[in-house]
């Protein structure tokens, strides 16, 4: 009975590709995506009880009333805070790719980015400055924020960071030049450790035209950079 | 100098703990609980009979700050690994890989970042206030302010940052300015709320140096609005508490207002 269904559900399949291909059936393509959610919420009750046992173990006492729900709040944040694993670019730039004939540079600047420093899970904070030149195709302005937004929603180090931004762009939109240059502030500097309040770290990454071109790097930065 | 602390502080054990409105004001009656150890790792520095446990006010505002739980460095040696296990878990909850090169150590020194975080509650203001306090015959109006702050959201465990403007006036008796700074330290070292920060610095001073009036006020950015929720970057809390004659005086108030903003 059951391989009987089975075949009649393949053929079925196969006319429709946009079904779900991964099961046979289509009452297991429900089934995964509760199962998706339950392992979600799952995860989620094991970053809570975590933190309920980091509470403890600092000294704190996880009965009192500021702190009843404080392990539930941390794991969402946490997991808020890494939600950029989830993102890819593909899903945001897909739509927002214009044919236009435009060959100057296009720069958005002082995009606020917030992440989390993977050596401290401790935040730091500060600003992109993304440039790029077109050839042919331009992107919606936003999603290069949104491509910041993708890749500091992670555990990052700012080196890292700044090459993913420029790589990311530079494969999907294919231009003769990105430049990505991030300024930050680094908590786990400022807050433990040496304790420099003032310390800002600024990492680049410049590809195509602006690495090669000392003239287009130099406008770059001083239309950027200029305080 | 040792002697009237002594007596300062049985003095407020025999009384009851009344109202929150009479402890805010109530300073000039010796009306101020001191917070007392409430766990039984109390250092030897305590007075005895120390514990306030026996009388615990009706509002819950006020039973974290009285309480001073204390840890000790042998505490945050024993708890480490449970931290570092705690974090593995986290790691790994959140879709990494805990066994990445960047991550391999990642746990332990999230734990000690935590700790270091924390470490106010290692520390008691006795221990860092008892050589500094002199007698001085100045009667004006003292501030320290722009003392940077950092401090832990106690609802997300996510930073929050600024600066504490501290006023006092003081009656003959002053204390060493970095003291100020370091009774900030103690208290902001911990998970925090913004308005009991305030409160709890505001009454230690008051505590050790029975001033005519203290003001303090703390502007700062929580991270947890910034970089999450609502996700306002510019926003920042403003929140003051105002002892004795700040409180009572508004033309004091209104000096020292504007002597922080200047």
């Amino acid at each position: 009975m059951e391989n009987h269904q089975a075949s009649e559900l393949i053929g079925v399949v196969a006319e429709h590709p946009n079904m779900c291909v991964k099961s046979k059936h289509s009452v297991l393509c429900r089934e995964e995506k509760d199962s998706k959610d339950a392992a979600n919420a799952d995860k989620q009750s094991h970053i809570e009880k975590s933190y309920t046992t980091i509470l403890s173990e600092l000294g704190e006492d996880v009965n009192r009333e500021g702190l009843l729900r404080t392990p539930l709040r941390a794991a969402k944040a946490m997991q808020f805070f890494t939600k950029g694993y989830k993102e890819t670019t593909q899903d945001i730039l897909n739509d927002a790719i214009f044919d236009e004939n435009h060959e100057g540079m296009v720069i958005v600047k002082d995009i606020e980015l917030f992440s989390l420093c993977e050596h401290h899970l401790v935040p730091f904070f500060g600003k992109a400055h993304i440039a790029y030149f077109p050839i042919k195709k331009v992107v919606g302005l936003s999603k290069l924020a949104r491509i910041v937004e993708i890749y500091c929603r992670r555990l990052q180090v700012q080196e890292r960071l700044t090459k993913q931004i420029a790589s990311a762009i530079s494969e999907a939109l294919e231009p003769a030049g990105v430049a990505v240059v991030i300024e930050a502030v680094h908590m786990c500097m400022v807050m433990r450790g040496v304790q420099k309040i003032n310390a800002s770290t600024v990492t680049s990454a410049m590809l195509g035209r602006f690495h090669d071109d000392p003239k287009t790097r130099k406008e770059f930065l001083g239309l950027t950079m200029r305080k | 100098m040792e002697h009237s602390k002594q007596t300062q502080y049985s003095s407020n054990e025999k009384k009851d703990s009344g109202d929150s409105g009479s402890v805010l004001n109530g300073h000039f009656d010796g009306m101020v609980k001191r917070p007392a150890g409430g766990t039984g790792r109390a250092a030897a520095a305590q007075p005895p009979g120390a514990e306030s446990s026996s009388h615990r006010p009706a509002a819950s505002v006020m039973e974290s700050w009285r309480e001073e739980r204390t840890r000790s460095v042998e505490d945050n040696e024993m708890s480490l690994p449970s931290l570092a296990a705690a974090y593995t878990t986290i790691l790994r909850g959140l879709g990494e890989d805990p066994q990445r090169q960047g991550l391999l150590k990642t746990p332990w020194r999230a734990a000690t970042a935590m700790q270091f975080f924390t470490k106010g509650y290692q520390e008691k203001i006795i221990d860092v206030l008892n050589d500094a306090i002199f007698d001085e015959d100045h009667d004006e109006m003292v501030i320290v302010k722009d003392i940077d702050m950092f401090s832990m959201c106690e609802h997300h465990l996510v930073p929050i940052f600024g600066r504490v403007h501290i006023g006092y006036l003081p009656n003959k008796r002053v204390l060493g300015l970095s003291k100020l700074a370091r009774i900030v330290e103690i208290y902001s070292r911990r998970l925090q709320v913004q308005e009991r920060l305030t409160k709890q610095i505001a009454v230690a001073i008051t505590e050790a140096l029975q001033p005519t009036g203290v003001g303090v006020v703390i502007e700062a950015t929580h991270m947890c609005m910034v970089m999450r929720g609502v996700q306002k970057m510019n926003s920042k809390t403003v929140t003051s508490t105002m002892l004795g004659v700040f409180r009572e005086d508004p033309k004091t108030r209104d000096e020292f207002l504007t002597l922080i903003r200047s």
